[in-house]
C-alpha cells in the first residue's frame, strides 16, 4: 500500500491547528483579563 | 506550576512525535499512513477521560452546588470537544486511503458524531442561559445524559457490524499489538493526557478570573 504521507501530514497538521488555536485563544483571554485588572 | 506543566507538555509531545515517526516501524499492511493511529487513538481516549470528568463534575455540582465543580465540568467539556473533533477529523483522513471513504454512517462513527454534537449542546446550553446558576444546573444535566453515549461509542464495534476495527486499547485480554507500536501509543497517550490537564487547568483558572471580573 502506498505511504500516503500527505494524509499523515494533514491529520497531524489539523490537530496542531485545533489545539494550538485553542491554546492561543486561552492566552489571549488571559492577556485581556490581565489588562483589566 | 502552570509553566512547568507547559514544558512537560512540550517534552511529552516531542517524545510522542519521536516515537511515532522515528522509533515505531512502518506498518506492513497499511504503510506509513498507520502512524495516524498515534494521534487518533490517544485523542479518543482523552476525550473519554474529559467526558468522564464532566460526568463526575456534573454530579458533584448538582449535589453540592459548588461553583468549582461547574468550572471543571465546563473546562473539561470544552477540551473534550476539541479532542473529539480531532478524533473525527483524523479518523476521516485515515479512512480515505484505508477504507476508500472519508465517512460512513456505521455505528462507531455515528455514535462518535452524536457524542460530539451532545457536548457541543452542553456548551451551547451554557451560552444560551443568562442566569449563571441555571446555566450550570441545565448543563450539568446535559453532562450526565451525554456521558451515556461514551460506553455506546466504545462498545459499538462489538454490538453492531461496523467498518471500524475493534478497540486497540481498553479491551479485555492481553494486547495483540507488537511492543513498539504499543509503547508508542502509550507515550502519545501520556502526552495527550498532559495536554488535557494543562488546558483544563488553564481554562478553569480563566473561568474563575472571568467570574471575579464580572462580580
Amino acid at each position: 500500500m502506498p505511504d500516503n504521507w500527505s494524509f499523515v501530514a494533514a491529520a497531524y497538521g489539523l490537530a496542531l491547528v485545533i489545539l494550538g488555536g485553542y491554546w492561543r485563544h486561552l492566552v489571549r483571554k488571559e492577556r485581556e483579563l490581565d489588562g483589566k485588572s | 506550576m502552570s509553566r512547568a506543566l507547559g514544558w512537560l507538555v512540550v517534552v511529552g509531545l516531542v517524545a510522542g512525535l519521536v516515537m511515532g515517526f522515528g522509533v515505531a516501524p512502518r506498518e506492513a499492511a497499511q504503510g506509513n499512513v498507520q502512524r495516524i493511529m498515534y494521534l487518533h487513538v490517544p485523542s479518543v481516549l482523552v476525550a473519554y477521560l474529559a467526558f468522564g470528568v464532566v460526568l463526575v463534575a456534573s454530579i458533584a455540582y448538582l449535589t453540592t452546588r459548588r461553583e468549582a465543580a461547574d468550572r471543571i465540568g465546563h473546562a473539561s467539556a470544552e477540551v473534550g470537544v476539541l479532542f473529539t473533533g480531532i478524533t473525527i477529523a483524523s479518523g476521516a483522513i485515515w479512512g480515505k486511503p484505508t477504507w476508500g471513504t472519508w465517512w460512513t454512517w456505521d455505528a462507531r462513527l455515528t455514535s462518535v458524531a452524536v457524542l460530539f454534537v451532545m457536548y457541543l449542546g452542553y456548551l451551547l446550553v451554557r451560552g444560551m442561559v443568562d442566569d449563571r446558576e441555571r446555566a450550570a444546573r441545565y448543563s450539568a444535566v446535559v453532562g450526565i445524559v451525554a456521558a451515556l453515549d461514551v460506553p455506546l461509542v466504545h462498545f459499538s464495534v462489538y454490538w453492531w457490524r461496523t467498518l471500524h476495527q475493534p478497540p486497540t486499547m481498553l479491551k479485555p485480554g492481553p494486547s495483540t499489538m507488537p511492543g513498539l507500536f504499543a509503547a508508542t501509543l502509550m507515550v502519545n497517550l501520556a502526552a495527550f493526557a498532559l495536554v488535557y490537564v494543562y488546558l483544563v487547568t488553564k481554562r478553569v483558572r480563566l473561568l474563575r478570573r472571568e467570574e471575579e471580573a464580572l462580580a
